[in-house]
């Protein structure tokens, strides 16, 4: 199960970044959400696989896809210089960057630890636990949350709106 | 479960290369591609690749609520992320008639 849901996320994301047209590379975003969402069901969390689809396939993707179709610009533009250096140096730097962070977590004793000491299932996280926590302990951090996002609402009204 | 194992069966692992591999895999869209809408989703993924980690983390110390609480910082601050990008990707494509980062060049100028 793991593997197969680690595929889906992972040949999305791959998809997302090879594709030519951006509506295709949108419907490939939207298999590595779901993807991601699988891994969290494994992980005994449905709590988060369930925010991931509301939030992540119902939300941002329903907006990216809309954006997409309102500006009709379905290909990628011609490039205005083959930047080849640039290009070569940030798949180094990629790829380099990947090799370090895999050697690390993969060497780490920290994790191997945990990995062993967290081995039996966790009961699957609930709703109820998850609203005591956020109420009981972060509840200004909540409010916050609410202010932020009502100000990014303000402020995507405003960027986009021709003459308030 | 020790080595591959644990990275192909589900042990911490495999979910941290899972979510290592998505952060590169958004991160390399980010810089090799030239379409903001493209490299905005990049900025998505990467987002998302660090909810993988931190969920993994979580289940494998004992079911920690206190993640899903961070999880739901970052997909607040996700959500505003998207709505405040698409609108400047708008706001562009209105004065330029583009969406090519390499066409907005007028603060080089």
């Amino acid at each position: 199960m793991f593997i197969t849901f680690a595929l889906i996320t992972l040949l999305g994301a791959l998809g997302m970044l090879l594709q030519k047209n951006v509506v295709v590379a949108g419907l490939c975003m939207v298999a590595a959400f779901f993807g991601v969402a699988g891994l969290f069901v494994l992980l005994a969390n449905p709590v988060a696989a369930a925010l991931q689809i509301i939030v992540y396939t119902g939300a941002i993707l329903v907006l990216v896809l809309f954006v997409i179709m309102m500006l009709n610009s379905h290909q990628e533009e011609e490039a205005q210089a083959a930047r080849p250096v640039q290009r070569w140096l940030s798949v180094a730097l990629v790829a380099g960057l990947a090799f370090g962070a895999m050697k690390l977590v993969l060497g780490s004793a920290g994790v191997k630890a945990l990995a062993v000491k967290g081995a039996e299932m966790p009961q699957a996280m609930t709703l109820q636990k998850v609203g005591t926590t956020l109420f009981a302990d972060h509840l200004l951090g909540f409010e916050v949350a609410g202010l932020v996002l009502l100000a990014a609402m303000i402020g995507a009204v405003a960027l986009t709106k021709r003459n308030l | 479960m020790t080595g591959m194992d644990a990275i192909l069966h589900g042990g911490l692992q495999g979910y941290l290369v899972v979510a290592l591999l998505l952060f590169f895999l958004g991160l390399a869209t980010v810089l090799l591609r030239r379409t903001l809408l493209l490299q905005f989703m990049g900025v998505e993924l990467m987002l998302n690749a660090a909810n993988v980690a931190l969920l993994a983390f979580a289940r494998f110390h004992g079911g920690d609520a206190q993640a899903m609480v961070f999880y739901l910082f970052i997909i607040a601050v996700a959500a505003c992320e998207a709505a405040i990008g698409l609108a400047l990707v708008i706001g562009l494509y209105r004065h330029r008639d583009t969406t090519d980062s390499d066409r907005a060049t007028s603060l080089k100028q």
